[in-house]
């Protein structure tokens, strides 16, 4: 278990192999000699350690290079053209008009909104009951704390279709138990996923109840590195509970939570399985995300082209809205 | 504690409490649902107490194509983590353990490519594969699967290679040995319970994974979660089968899990955070 500060995204406490700056820790329990690099005694020898670093890479590097920055480029190119599947040699050259036709097809802007209010809901929801959660959890012993953690660690694990399909049942207007309990504080009237009103929001429900174990995880780890004193200090000087959340949780778990507005965020944003599994993207629409979006017009209305660019569009937007959170936390390392 | 606290803590068992139900309702209820008869799964109240039955098991198993999609489900979750343990610790070993410059940029990279929209890989890739001819066979999911779990399997085993200490490296290199030596000498028996966890954690988002499956593979290949999506496409809903297939799906993910959650916190964010 690591006793200082998180370290950041992107890096680690410790240099890696060949980084300039020194590190505190690492100078302070081992001798001057135990640096993470061997310590090179022929040149010759420095050159086949380079050589055998590079040849331990490549695999990684290629299949990273074929399977994404590829087909990424072959996307970028071809969402110039029109064309359909399996007519890739009659490709007719649009330049910008699929994208043109993207930002000025309501169905397409319907489900970039979508994807936006999809992506601020969940993202609101998971964090506050995550963190939420996990600090109620780290005030119980500890024993107790990690088997209720494994527990509600549970819905993580399963496969988002599965998900779906649990929810699907669980909002059935006939035998679904959301009805039941609805029934019963007398809304029975909720329209659930068949009313485009409140389809979406059911999805974030869904979503939430997915995706928070992630945050509860990943929180948790973040809180095991604030110092208990601190809290007992607090405690001395009478503070409350709320206090000491605002006070001293929050500020030490910054980094944790860009992180995670990072993480959950870009996951929420490309949300394809659950709306799949739950509306298909109906009724009117009303759920329909970039991907599932992107989806219909690659393999419902084959136009791949059109397709190529819903998925740039996609892509874009997510670098727009999470490229200030990766800057931030790549800045961070170098603090 | 003192007697003022007790309210407090009267609030956060009551809401721990509410959570834990929150979780455990929705799984238990297709859970139970696996072992029901249809008329049990079709009441407007919830039935907590009735007579257990296999036969929905049976139908997924014989009826549908329950167990080919299982088989395929295990080729392809134990294929394409395979490859993905041996290059990413490969890779993670040299971003970790060599002099190199760049080493922070590469693993900053990859983990920019996990934050790439899955749609956005999917389309050209679908229409390469398409193109060389591996569409509806299982090479198709097992490529995607070692491209989507690559940048995580590279950081948790980056940090499980940084926790050796160096020392244990330099003494086998003092003693002669070359590089790749002291790798399975001294590091891998070391890390090997990292690898477990990585291979786990791997398997169970392969296992999981539906959108590459769904457009790469026909109905001989298909994978668990196609099969589910597609007991569950139509209008109609066989209840019982699909609960039957998606509790043998998931329970075993579940009971794996178990072991190895705590990881990952640490694989997804990059060593932001240490489980």
């Amino acid at each position: 278990m690591r006793t200082g500060p998180p370290p950041s995204f992107a890096s680690d406490s410790r240099p890696l192999a060949g980084s300039t700056h020194t590190n505190v820790q690492t100078n302070m329990t081992s001798t001057t000699t135990s640096r993470r690099a061997i310590p090179r005694t022929k040149s010759s020898y420095a050159k086949r350690d380079r050589r055998l670093a590079v040849i331990l890479l490549l695999p990684a590097g290629i299949t990273i290079l074929l399977v994404m920055i590829i087909p990424l480029g072959f996307a970028f190119y071809t969402s110039f053209f029109n064309y359909s599947l399996g007519q890739e040699g009659n490709m007719a050259f649009v330049f910008l008009d699929n994208y043109v036709k993207f930002f000025t097809d309501p169905v397409a802007l319907r489900s970039l909104l979508n994807t936006v209010i999809f992506t601020i809901l969940s993202l609101a929801f998971c964090i506050t009951i995550g963190v939420g959660i996990s600090v109620l959890l780290r005030s119980l012993k500890p024993r107790t704390a990690n088997v209720m953690r494994a527990i509600f660690a549970m819905p993580v694990l399963i496969s988002p279709i599965i998900v779906s399909l649990i929810w699907r049942y669980m909002y059935d207007p006939t035998y679904g138990i959301v009805y039941f309990v609805l029934d019963h504080l007398g809304l029975g009237s909720f329209g659930g996923l068949t009313d485009s009103t409140t389809a979406l929001f059911c999805i974030v429900i869904t979503d939430v109840w997915h995706a928070t174990p992630f945050i509860i995880l990943v929180a948790s780890a973040g809180l095991t590195v604030i110092p208990e004193e601190l809290y007992e200090a607090a405690r001395l000087d009478g503070a409350s509970a709320p206090r000491m959340l605002f006070n001293i949780t929050l500020p030490l778990m910054t980094k944790v939570l860009v992180v995670l507005i990072l993480i959950r965020g870009t996951d929420a944003f490309r949300v394809f399985d659950l709306i799949y599994g739950l509306t298909g993207g109906g009724p009117a629409n009303s759920t329909t995300s970039l991907s599932i979006y992107a989806y219909k017009q690659a393999f419902e209305n084959n136009q791949m082209g059109f397709a190529m660019a819903a998925s740039i569009v996609t892509l874009l937007c997510l670098i727009i809205l999470f490229g200030p959170f990766l800057r931030n936390s790549a800045r961070e390392k170098d603090a | 504690m003192k007697k003022k606290f007790r309210p407090g803590a009267i609030a956060k068992w009551a809401v721990l409490i509410i959570f834990t139900f929150w979780t455990v309702v929705p799984i238990a209820i297709i859970i139970m649902n696996s072992f029901k008869k249809a008329k049990d799964i079709f009441t407007s109240s919830p039935t907590l107490f009735f007579t257990p039955t296999l036969d929905n098991y049976v139908n997924a198993f014989t009826k549908a194509d329950f167990g080919l999609y299982y088989l395929n489900s295990t080729i392809v979750a134990f294929v394409s983590t395979a490859v993905v343990i041996i290059v990413g610790t490969f890779a993670a070993y040299a971003l970790t353990s060599f002099q190199m410059k760049g080493a922070n940029t590469i693993a900053g990279g990859f983990l920019v490519a996990k934050l790439v929209p899955v749609i956005s890989m999917l389309l050209p890739l679908f229409v390469i594969i398409n193109t060389i001819g591996l569409r509806g066979t299982l090479g198709g999911p097992i490529i995607a699967h070692i491209a989507l779990n690559l940048p995580f399997v590279v950081w948790l085993m980056m940090g499980f290679l940084r926790d050796v200490p160096t020392e244990l490296q330099q003494a086998a290199m003092i003693d002669g040995a070359t590089r790749m030596q002291a790798f399975w000498r001294v590091l891998f028996p070391v890390v090997l319970p990292g690898i477990a966890a990585a291979f786990i954690l791997s398997m169970q988002y392969s296992w999981n994974e539906l959108l590459f499956s769904l457009q790469l593979t026909d109905l001989d290949t298909y994978t668990l979660p196609v099969g589910i999506a597609s007991f569950t496409g139509s209008v109609s809903v066989d209840w019982g089968l699909s609960s039957a297939a998606a509790t043998a799906t998931m329970v075993p993910i579940i009971i794996l899990g178990f072991f190895v959650q705590r990881y990952i916190a640490e694989g997804t964010t990059g060593g932001a955070v240490k489980g």
